[in-house]
């Protein structure tokens, strides 16, 4: 019997109770968040931030967290090992409760992509900010950016600012003009919203060019990770575990093959303002040349991540 | 108390019902009219609605795990 969308929230979310009871910062940034903060989204996987000091914590907690009468493992081949070295430098560990139908799955990771504030400073309750899930949410998939606006307009009703940086729906952009009668230091931060402000009708050619820079910089970060990955993923796949073996001796596995193999910071490694200006070559070929004058500055969505 | 960048700005009333109504047309451009009503239901409602359509789907035979890729899109 497949555990219910309830008892695996439950799950989760005493997960973190008992994180934070043992002094780790953690807390929920996926589907689960949107649905708290009134955006829904069906999804049963878990995405948890933990800080990269705290990971070989959150591993022995992790050890002894029976689901279904499961203890977790270590899923796929490309999952890095809970150890904050790799944390800090973007990559995710993936772990799955097996049993029944479907099992839980969880991915962890020490620093929220894009992310151009420390998730940790504005945690709410479960859960990171609406505002770190929605930076988090500007991805290449396109099925995300509803999400992201509206968690920006969940944002503005409830008083924070912030939300404007997050609506990338051209209508509800033009309130803004509305409701903001003076300028805004958010103009320099996000430049299209001076287009708003203006009612300006270059607004819809500048809001495609600024999803589709998201777009690239986030086929570009993906791409470093993928070419990083590929030789520890063949190490881990050529590693022969006895069956059983707990989620220690798995650990132990994927940290020796991580150490010879597993580049810790490969988006440092690579420059980030070679991705940027990668991306924003890419996106020339495909916007009109006028509207690369709104992109916005990314590189502070990048900072944590290369510190 | 930790800085975080967050900003307040006063609207007017009028401004205010102004920006709630054109959040409520997002929402329903953007997730559909049943969605939409879903995403303004008080966190329980909400929550349950979310967990008898993510399980039914389930019963169903839908797969919801995403590939485990070692980075989070």
């Amino acid at each position: 019997m497949p555990l219910s969308y309830a008892e695996l929230e439950q799950f989760y979310e005493g997960l973190v109770t008992r994180a934070r009871a043992g002094g780790i910062t953690c807390a929920i940034a996926s589907g689960m968040a949107c649905a708290a903060f009134g955006v829904s989204e069906a999804t049963k996987d878990c995405d948890l931030l933990c800080t990269p000091d705290s990971a070989s914590e959150l591993l022995d907690l992790l050890g002894k967290a029976t689901l279904g009468g499961q203890l977790p493992q270590y899923r796929g081949n490309l999952s890095a090992p809970l150890d904050g070295r790799w944390f800090r430098g973007g990559w995710t560990s993936h772990f799955v409760w097996a049993g029944g139908d479907s099992g839980a799955y969880l991915d962890i990771f020490g620093v929220a992509p894009r992310s151009s504030s420390p998730w940790e400073t504005e945690i709410q309750g479960f859960y990171a900010s609406p505002h770190t899930v929605a930076e988090m949410k500007r991805t290449t998939r396109d099925k995300d950016w509803p999400f992201v606006t509206a968690l920006g307009a969940r944002m503005i009703e409830m008083g924070d600012e912030r939300g404007w940086l997050h609506i990338y729906d051209e209508n509800l952009l033009r309130t803004f003009g509305e409701a903001t009668k003076q300028g805004t230091d958010f103009f320099k931060r996000r430049p299209v919203l001076e287009l708003a402000a203006n009612n300006d009708p270059k607004l819809r050619p500048a809001l495609r060019a600024e999803i589709e820079f998201w777009h690239e910089l986030d086929r570009a970060r993906l791409s470093i990770y993928e070419k990083a990955v590929r030789r520890y993923m063949v190490e881990v796949r050529k590693s022969r575990l006895p069956p059983g073996a707990g989620l220690s001796v798995q650990h132990a596995l994927r940290v020796r093959c991580a150490e010879k193999y597993l580049p810790m910071n490969p988006l440092r490694d690579y420059g980030i303002a070679r991705m940027i200006s990668e991306a924003r070559e890419a996106v020339a070929q495909i916007i009109h040349p006028a509207a690369m004058a709104w992109l916005p500055e990314v590189r502070e969505h990048f900072r944590l991540v290369a510190a | 108390m930790k800085k975080t960048g967050k900003q307040a700005r006063e609207y007017t009333p009028a401004m205010r019902r102004k920006l709630r109504k054109a959040i409520y047309e997002f929402h329903v451009r953007a997730f559909g009219q049943e969605m939409a009503r879903v995403n303004y239901l008080p966190l329980a409602a909400r929550r349950r609605y979310l967990g008898e359509m993510v399980d039914h789907a389930n019963r169903k035979g839908v797969k919801s795990d995403k590939p485990a890729l070692g980075v989070t899109p």
